[in-house]
């Protein structure tokens, strides 16, 4: 899309210096890449690097289609190559307002290789590199069932330990970046109609003397049927695509950078009411005051015999309703 | 690479009243999963050990159904349910598992000198109320500013008097109907030197 020969580091200076928008328009736009509290979901940009394979070809179009409407395309090929020099992509994620890229490579030496990188401020913040299994490979399309429906939040699973590692370690890298390009839109609610389909990410137990397990991708049809109790029984089926990959390089976020992009907008959160609690069960629980109950004022069960007289002047508002209402009678008024 | 069915459902074969009762519900495993439910995500700590390769697809897809089934359950058990003309809605809690944010928090803009005044004198910001204001002399309602405009008033008259006082102190024929002109070009000009002011102290200290 963007000429190689730009002089990208020009570009950048003069991007980050401010700018004053010229028309309305123009401030509009600005105004909506601007850093925001509540974010917009991420966009993600697949680009393809100087060769590419069929397989990465296939493999992006399937992970395109599924993460509709939040991707951008480069259709030309570009030399980038992103542990020597990300300042292309850096570049890219600047005018594309993207801030999650998908880069596929194919080589001799990293065969079938897909760099999912991530930005933070328009910065490369960290990298991963997944090279797929061209045997076990298979299509969206070679699995002939329905698929699910544009835009819908998929379910995530992470299966193994290598995931719940505490500390950074490329696995994590890949469940934060997996867990960040397929959850889809934030959202605080959702349709039981729209919990379609699973994504399966799996790894097995690393062993000694052998070369780290690979990492199992899978995508699966959800079918709830009927239990005879509350909850409904659920099973899956395999939609593809079925990606197998190993792990690559990896760069992993430096900590400040981190903490920084971890930052939390203030009035995002709730305030804490005082007094009010949520218990195991997820229960409401409240500490309510109450001042000393005065019987005086408390009102009882009103009766007919207790009512005071009928006074003067409500007399005279029956005898103006009367007036009016002469010509149309409705049940409701011939009761009173 | 041909294509693929999965394999045939047996217990959707079966008659759907035989099977109901029999069909459970729980996910028994030697670790629980845990939960990001406002991701929609379970967490399974469980090593996954695979037999040999020919198993692999049947492993996977067994941990897959039963981590579904788990959400799934602790979706329905603790999420608040909406049920509207629209469908039924799961309210979900807000995402615990932390992902870094694609810019950075935004900055709050910085008080101009106005405004740090005027919370220093307790000024209260006026309201404003319209662009249009009653003309006495006519008796009509014209705008503040802008096409004939209140804040243009006698610069188009086609009579003035002559200010001798002021004639006399400078030295110098003044036109009233100029007059009124330049202060009120100098006016805006003044507030937009103090609005490039502002923005410029705002960089220095942001």
């Amino acid at each position: 899309m963007y000429s190689n020969r730009t002089p990208v580091h020009a570009i950048l200076e003069t991007d980050h210096r401010v700018r004053k928008p010229k028309n309305a328009r123009a401030k509009r736009a600005m105004d909506k890449r601007a850093p925001q509290a509540n974010e917009n979901p991420k966009t993600t940009l697949f680009v393809s690097g100087q060769r590419t394979s069929q397989i990465l070809k296939l493999a992006t179009a399937d992970i395109r289609s599924l993460k509709k409407p939040f991707v951008e395309t480069f259709t030309k090929k570009n030399d980038i190559h992103p542990f020597e020099d990300a300042s292309s992509l850096e570049f890219f994620s600047l005018k594309n307002d993207t801030s999650l890229l998908v880069l596929s490579i194919h080589s001799k030496k990293r065969p079938n290789c897909l760099t999912l990188c991530r930005t933070h401020n328009h910065k490369i913040l960290d990298m991963l590199e997944l090279y797929i299994n061209a045997s076990s490979f298979r299509t969206l399309q070679q699995f002939k069932n329905k698929k699910p429906a544009v835009g819908l939040k998929p379910l995530i699973s992470f299966h193994g330990t290598v995931f719940e590692d505490p500390n950074a370690t490329k696995w994590t890298l890949a469940k934060s970046l997996l867990l960040d390009l397929f959850r889809g839109q934030e959202a605080s609610e959702v349709d039981v109609e729209g919990l379609q389909y699973l994504i399966s990410i799996s790894a097995a137990e690393p062993e000694d003397g052998k070369p780290d397990p690979e990492l199992h991708i899978r995508f699966y049809l959800i079918k709830t049927l009927k239990s005879g109790q509350k909850l409904p029984r659920v099973e899956v089926e395999e939609m593809g695509p079925r990606i197998d990959a190993s792990l690559g390089r990896e760069q992993i976020p430096d900590p400040d950078v981190m903490k920084a992009a971890l930052k939390k907008p203030r009035g995002v959160e709730p305030k804490t009411k005082k007094n009010i609690d949520m218990d195991i069960m997820g229960d409401k629980v409240a500490k309510v005051h109450l001042p000393k109950q005065d019987f005086k004022t408390m009102q009882t069960r009103k009766m007919k015999g207790l009512k005071r007289g009928r006074t003067p002047p409500d007399v005279d508002m029956e005898g103006a309703d009367e007036d009016v209402s002469e010509d149309e009678t409705s049940p409701k008024r011939s009761k009173v | 690479m041909g294509g693929i069915t999965s394999p045939p459902n047996a217990a959707a074969s079966m008659t759907e009243s035989t099977l109901t009762s029999r069909r459970p519900v729980t996910v028994d495993k030697p670790t629980p999963l845990t939960f990001d439910l406002g991701n929609l995500l379970a967490n399974d700590p469980n090593p996954v050990v695979f037999s040999d390769r020919d198993h692999l697809e049947e492993t996977l897809s067994a941990n897959a159904r039963d981590a579904a089934q788990a959400l799934i359950n602790q979706l329905l058990s603790t999420c608040e349910i909406k049920a509207s003309a629209d469908g039924v809605h799961l309210v979900l809690p807000a995402p615990t598992t932390l992902l870094p944010r694609e810019k950075p928090v935004p900055e709050e803009k910085a008080p101009t000198k106005w405004e740090l005044f005027a919370k220093k004198k307790g000024i209260a910001q006026k309201k404003r109320d319209g662009k249009l204001v009653y003309d006495e002399a006519s008796g009509e309602w014209v705008p503040k500013w802008g096409y004939k405009g209140k804040n243009k008033e006698g610069e188009n008259d086609w009579l003035v008097e002559v200010d001798d006082k002021k004639e006399t102190e400078s030295g110098q024929a003044h036109d009233a109907r100029t007059d009124g002109r330049r202060e009120r070009k100098e006016k805006v000009r003044r507030n937009e030197r103090k609005q490039r002011a502002n923005e410029r102290n705002s960089r220095k200290s942001g």
